[in-house]
């Protein structure tokens, strides 16, 4: 069983460790009523923060792929409900897991770990997000890797697939089909 | 850039085509959504198939012609032609286990699985290989498997090609399948053209979402069909949750029906059958089986998973690729795979189809590195290599666990013994890129730039970390779990496919292969399922 510590030192201690982060954010975030939020309304299962995390993340993972020739808003609203539908098919492990990452990325003692001056997501600065993404991708701990490596498939994943972003690719695109039945 | 935007290849119009099933539909075939019943009926029949993949369907049509009375269970939905549209958002979320999310344990194997009435066989790209001679002797020696030397499964393959339409790909391999081809041809690497299970194929690329026009025989157009017309019944969207056993015997299959966002809903169902057939894939069978505590004393269930660890070179040529287009795999070269069988890992070389949302997950990363190796996709190639798990002692595969809810968990591991093969993998393969003419390659690896010659690519692939989640490591190839064996401390089900602990239960899939098949598994599927459902049927109408 993990102690909790609430304090810098004792976090960062913990980080430079190949223990479980996930369980442990996992952890904070039920202390701080997190993981308890529900769906956002009109979403399966992301919750009004891991909204704000993903819309946050996005435009630093998409780079000049995003938002393509939609609005910001609607580049946002598309990829965001992709995210959910996707994710509302994982099953159970992967669901969870991906969910406790969401508690990690938005519970407190992670910023303080990063030393991130921002309150929340939506105030951080692409450096900041850049700098975030790439102390996952290069990290020791086997966890924070695949979570690197899951918001970056997941994200890439249900915005290519986007037949407004075909022009980006140079994908002309897939024949037109027209049913019989039709 | 505007170059591209304002290309216009000449992409044909798909129309004109019959969807079977809708006209199935209107024949009266038996098919239901398990959402259209009301809760708490029994379903009967002489033989219960759970799962209408590869397995499944090529059973179902074996005893529906032999006059038995069969009821399929599938947990994904029914799915048809005039649903297929080529486009990768409806494709994913309809015929693909977790919408083509489906990963390993520790995140670092995507695993592309089938999921619907068809299985994989609806979404794979049609290569059509008989079991090597090298892996059927194996199971033999190693595993005790009787009556499946190559000589003995000759018939049973030439039966299903012949079902099938199987033949080598006569057209010219797309630009894509090319690249393995020439570069091969020039470093006197054995390169050879692959039978695929097609009729009258458009020669579109668009295999992975769904054939659009009913060219591949997969099990949707071909077997199930067939059964159906004969009187099969079909229950679709009915997941089988647990198996109800009673000593040795199969009773009963409990079924809750899913709905449309594939959650359970109230109705929950009853089959039964006097012989029931396990054909539910290598990760949704064994959990099966783990749910239902099978009677399992050597506590075998859910190990020997094995998933064909697939490695990728991408390759920048000047020359447009339009790696989308065109008949996905048509070329591959098994040069690396039996140079010894049970040493260092081999590995079979072929080409994926890339289109954009897969691509992206494969290209690994994030930014502009990422967004500018997208805009390379008119010209980008992709290489991949199978490695041939399994028949090695440091290769005894994952294993397939169970989450708190009892859906499947898919443990498994890139050890030392596969890294190596990665390596030699990725050295292999971009030597064949720049031998047809490639720019610049690159590795599927967080770490790896373009590089713009051999020797810088080979110091290259030197210096990359074997760490987790730092390369990319695929799998579309769902392989044991339930090993098949006459040795039952080691196997689970015989070289009939019945389950050793049971006497009512065959599995009849891929599930029980004792290791990897070292090509791409459909024909070995079909044509050890033709062999086993064939003899089970003569045996219970004896």
């Amino acid at each position: 069983m993990l102690t909790l510590s609430t304090s810098r030192r004792g976090f960062m201690q913990l980080g430079a460790t190949s223990m479980a982060v996930l369980s442990l954010g996992a952890g904070f975030a039920s202390l701080s009523g997190c993981s308890k939020a529900p769906a956002q309304t009109g979403y399966k299962i992301l919750r009004a923060g891991d909204l704000e995390f993903f819309a946050a993340i996005a435009p630093v993972i998409l780079s000049g792929g995003y938002p393509s020739s939609l609005s910001t808003e609607a580049a946002q609203a598309r990829l965001l409900h992709e995210l959910d539908n996707l994710i509302s098919t994982l099953q159970d492990y992967a669901q969870s897991q991906l969910i406790m990452l969401l508690d990690v990325v938005q519970s407190a003692p992670l910023r303080v770990a990063m030393d991130a001056q921002w309150a929340s997501w939506k105030d951080a600065s692409a450096a900041d997000i850049e700098s975030f993404l790439q102390g996952w991708k290069t990290s020791k701990i086997p966890i924070k890797r695949m979570g690197y490596g899951s918001l970056c498939k997941l994200i890439t994943m249900c915005w290519y697939k986007q037949p407004e972003t075909f022009a980006l690719s140079g994908y002309p695109g897939m024949p037109k089909k027209i049913n019989l039945s039709a | 850039m505007t170059d591209i935007i304002q290309r216009s290849p000449a992409i044909p119009v798909v129309s004109g085509i019959v969807d079977p099933i809708r006209a199935g539909r209107k024949a009266g075939w038996y098919m239901k959504s398990a959402t259209e019943f009301k809760g708490g009926e029994v379903l009967e029949a002489d033989v219960l198939i759970i799962g209408t993949g590869a397995g499944g369907g090529t059973s179902a049509e074996i005893f529906a012609k032999a006059g038995l009375k069969v009821l399929m269970i599938e947990e994904g939905p029914l799915k048809s032609s005039d649903d297929f549209k080529m486009d990768e958002r409806d494709a994913y979320h309809d015929l693909y286990q977790e919408s083509a999310g489906r990963m390993s344990k520790d995140g670092a194997m995507s695993i592309l699985q089938g999921r619907g009435v068809g299985g994989t066989t609806v979404i794979n790209w049609t290569s059509s290989f008989r079991t090597p001679a090298p892996t059927l002797k194996h199971w033999a020696k190693e595993f005790g498997v009787e009556g499946m030397s190559p000589e003995e499964m000759a018939p049973w393959f030439a039966q299903m090609e012949e079902r099938l339409g199987v033949a080598k790909w006569e057209m010219e391999p797309n630009n894509n399948n090319a690249v393995l081809r020439d570069g091969a041809e020039k470093l006197g690497v054995h390169w050879e053209t692959i039978p695929r299970n097609v009729r009258g194929c458009w020669n579109l690329g668009y295999c992975g979402t769904g054939c659009p026009t009913n060219a591949k025989q997969s099990m949707l157009v071909t077997t199930i069909p067939s059964a159906l017309e004969k009187g099969a019944k079909l229950v679709y969207s009915a997941r089988v949750e647990r198996l109800i056993i009673e000593g040795r015997k199969v009773l009963g299959a409990e079924i809750v029906a899913l709905d449309e966002n594939y959650q359970p809903t109230l109705v929950r169902l009853l089959a039964k059958a006097p012989q029931v057939i396990l054909a539910a894939g290598a990760i949704n069978g064994p959990a099966l089986m783990l749910r239902s505590k099978a009677p399992d004393p050597h506590k075998r269930i859910g190990k020997r998973a094995f998933f064909h660890p697939t490695t990728f070179t991408f390759a920048e040529f000047e020359h447009f690729i339009d790696p989308y287009y065109g008949a996905p795999q048509s070329v591959h070269s098994d040069h690396y795979q039996w140079q010894g069988i049970t040493d260092a890992v081999g590995f079979k070389l072929e080409v994926p189809p890339l289109h954009p949302g897969l691509t992206s997950v494969l290209l690994m990363g994030h930014g502009i590195q990422h967004f500018q190796d997208m805009q390379k996709l008119p010209h980008l190639h992709s290489m991949i290599a199978l490695l041939r798990d399994g028949f090695h002692p440091q290769s005894e595969g994952g294993q397939i666990e169970l989450a708190g809810d009892g859906t499947p968990i898919i443990d498994y591991e890139i050890n030392d013994y596969l890294w190596d093969g990665v390596k030699r993998s990725w050295l292999a393969m971009v030597e064949i890129q720049f031998a047809a003419g490639a720019k610049a390659v690159r590795i599927a690896h967080n770490d790896s730039p373009w590089y713009n010659n051999l020797e810088k690519a080979k110091a290259g692939i030197a210096s990359l970390s074997s760490r987790s989640n730092s390369f990319t490591a695929g799998s579309a190839h769902c392989m044991g779990g339930l090993a098949m064996g006459e040795d039952q401390n080691r196997c689970l089900v015989d070289s009939y496919g019945k389950y050793h602990h049971l006497d009512n239960l065959h599995v009849f899939d891929g599930s029980v292969f004792p290791t990897s098949i070292g090509a791409n598994p459909q024909l070995s599927i079909y044509g050890m399922v033709c062999r086993n459902a064939t003899l089970l049927a003569q045996k219970i109408l004896a």
